[in-house]
């Protein structure tokens, strides 16, 4: 958490996934050059290089942009979304190699400098079909690479979580780029219809999956629950939290998530402080509320992170009227002492 | 099992066996797809034409440099039969730099007799050189019974149906050498100084390749270079050097077309 950002965590689960992450990039590579080299044996070893490259680079932004809304949606996908920036920073390096090649066979060694003649050997910026596509695969890495780059906790400490947050959410620009990349480069010469199905199943498959964890962030944002008394706020039963876990409830536009643990009642502001994972959908291990992302623990009784860590979210506080239970719409400071309430007292 | 006891925290070792096991076979499915992905996009590739550029190795060859239109070396293949090859300098650049010292060493190059050493690019009996260093062309004396003049007939206006392209690449260096893809590098290399070459097929649906020049028959570099690469009809004065063609044009009698053109096919 927030002392040791300094030196990632290296830990078995990190170690398996960068393994099984070099694996799916070695059989592809190593399978897509094979059936070239059988099947059409006169490429040239560099658009072999920058063609496998280009393609592994956005089958795994595909993959990226798939685990987001499945953990969403099904939690068990959420150990692939603790380790998602290994495999971000694999792409990018894929991407990379992509771009550089072409970078190189197609720009370099002429009488201008290559990012020069990038943008300029073809100047029909107002054409569609013949649109110089390479500039937008420049930008796209661009963004790959500001985000690779800063991929570490140490960025996201002192970029804050807000910028960092807004940093990452350029990736589907970048998706956007390189779909028109393809769309209005390669497929312009290399039309398949097998290639342009695959790219638009995968469109659709990444979008229809945004769309519906939107639906579900807008169901979560009904649970309002109803005012008696204008300073609380009635939101649910007892019984429909369950033991060691929360339920998030909308108040005020913020969301909070009401912990159950100990025959107690807690209630804190839903929003990690590391990369903004829902508490709400975390658990009670050890006696801390504990994020289901990365694994940022904080103290029910008060949203504080436990010593040495210094992350505090808002909390709020609590009543229970029969077996109703009520909240105040109105957040305490972070960090501040709030006695739990008792459930069977 | 409640799901309180698959809650997966990424620094405890401890997975639930559940989710282990869905964690395997997102594997095996990502697996999957990492293999049908990399089939269809290496097998939907167009078949790559068996042009050829040497990279490794180099070949030494002795004719009569000629310098109009562009630097050629015309070497006798048998007796009255001659096959001029493009000379090309290293990169996406012309080859007069590399000529410079044997240039200072006479009054002029042309119709002398050279020796050059470089990569050679060939494809459908046409044959390009890549030469990378002035040490490795020198004058030499060495044929003997030479006409220096090389025959030129003229076939009038013709109007072709086709690509501009840059024959370095087309002929071996790059592979697809032409089209979209292909067409910033042949930007590049033309406006470097390679020779642009129309390609086209005629009514046998044979490919053949035209040297472009402007009007007067001069090199033509910087002006052609906008319709590089497109499918595209030009019209101009057709003339036969041996084994080349070569056709003079003005640019504002190219066309682009929105079609296809022939040479894919
Ligand atoms: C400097 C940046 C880039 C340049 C100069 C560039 C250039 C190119 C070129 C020349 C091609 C056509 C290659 C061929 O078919 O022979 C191509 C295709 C492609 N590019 Fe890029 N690209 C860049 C960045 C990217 C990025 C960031 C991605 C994705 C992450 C990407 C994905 C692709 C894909 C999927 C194709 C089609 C398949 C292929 O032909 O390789 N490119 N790119
Ligand atoms: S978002 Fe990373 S631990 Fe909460």
């Amino acid at each position: 958490m927030g002392l040791d950002y300094q030196l990632v965590l290296w830990n078995k689960h990190k170690k398996t996934y960068d393994k099984v992450i070099l694996i799916g990039m070695l059989l592809y590579i190593i399978l897509f050059a094979s059936i070239t080299l059988v099947f059409n044996s006169e490429t040239s070893i560099e658009t072999l290089v920058i063609r496998a490259f280009g393609t592994l680079a956005i089958l795994m932004l595909h993959i990226i942009l798939i685990i987001g809304p499945m953990a969403r949606l099904n939690t068990r996908f959420l150990p692939l979304l603790y380790n998602r920036r290994h495999l971000g920073v694999s792409m990018f390096i894929a991407a990379l190699i992509h771009g550089g090649f072409s970078i190189f066979q197609f720009h370099a060694l002429g009488d201008v400098n290559p990012i020069y003649s990038l943008f300029t050997s073809n100047m029909d910026y107002d054409s569609l079909t013949n649109f110089p596509f390479q500039v937008l695969g420049f930008f796209a890495l661009l963004i790959l690479f500001a985000m690779a780059s800063t991929s570490h906790d140490f960025y996201l400490a002192n970029l804050s979580a807000k910028i960092w947050k807004r940093l990452h959410m350029l990736v589907y620009i970048a998706y956007t780029l390189i779909i028109f990349h393809v769309f209005l480069g390669a497929f312009q010469q290399e039309t398949s219809l097998f290639t342009i199905v695959a790219m638009c199943l995968g469109f659709l498959i990444i979008t229809g999956l945004h769309i519906i964890t939107g639906i579900k962030e807008v169901t979560i944002d009904k649970q309002q629950g109803t005012y008696g008394d204008p300073n609380w706020l009635k939101v649910c039963d007892i019984d429909e939290i369950e033991e060691d876990r929360a339920k998030i409830f909308t108040v005020n536009n913020e969301r909070v998530a009401i912990f159950k643990y100990e025959d107690k009642l807690s209630a804190i502001h839903n929003v990690c402080k590391h990369q903004g994972g829902p508490l709400g959908e975390g658990k009670i291990i050890d006696g801390c509320i504990t994020c289901p992302w990365h694994g940022y623990q904080y103290l029910p009784s008060n949203g504080q992170s436990p010593p040495p860590f210094t992350e505090k979210v808002a909390i709020y506080e609590l009543k229970i009227i029969g077996s109703d239970v009520y909240i105040k719409p109105k957040a305490l400071a972070e960090g501040t002492e709030v006695i739990p309430i008792n459930i069977s007292k | 099992m409640s799901k309180n006891d698959d809650f997966y925290v990424g620094y405890i070792d401890h997975v639930a066996p559940k989710t282990k096991g869905f964690l395997k076979r997102f594997v095996a499915i990502t697996l999957f797809l990492i293999v049908a992905v990399a089939v269809i996009f290496s097998l939907t590739q167009s078949t790559f034409k068996n042009s050829t550029f040497e990279l490794t190795s180099t070949t030494q060859i002795t004719g009569i440099y000629h310098e109009n239109p562009y630097p050629m070396l015309r070497v006798p293949i048998n007796h009255n039969s001659y096959k001029n090859i493009v000379l090309l300098g290293f990169g996406k650049s012309s080859v007069n730099p590399y000529l410079q010292k044997v240039m200072n060493e006479v009054v002029t190059l042309d119709k002398k007799e050279i020796t050059v050493e470089g990569n050679l690019i060939y494809y459908n009996g046409k044959t390009l050189l890549q030469i990378t260093s002035q040490e490795k062309v020198s004058l030499t004396h060495s044929l003997k019974n030479i006409s220096s003049n090389i025959p030129i007939s003229k076939l009038g206006q013709k109007t072709l149906d086709g690509e501009i392209i840059d024959p370095k690449c087309y002929f071996g260096v790059m592979k697809p050498g032409k089209g979209k893809i292909h067409r910033s590098c042949a930007v590049r290399c033309i406006s470097g100084g390679i020779p642009p070459v129309f390609a086209t097929k005629d009514q046998y649906n044979n490919s053949q390749y035209y040297l472009i020049t402007d009007q007067n028959g001069m090199p033509i570099n910087k002006d052609i270079l906008p319709y590089i690469g497109k499918p595209s009809i030009i019209k101009g004065y057709v003339e036969e050097q041996e084994d080349w063609s070569i056709i003079k044009i003005n640019t504002n009698d190219i066309n682009i077309v929105s079609s296809t053109s022939d040479i894919y096919q």
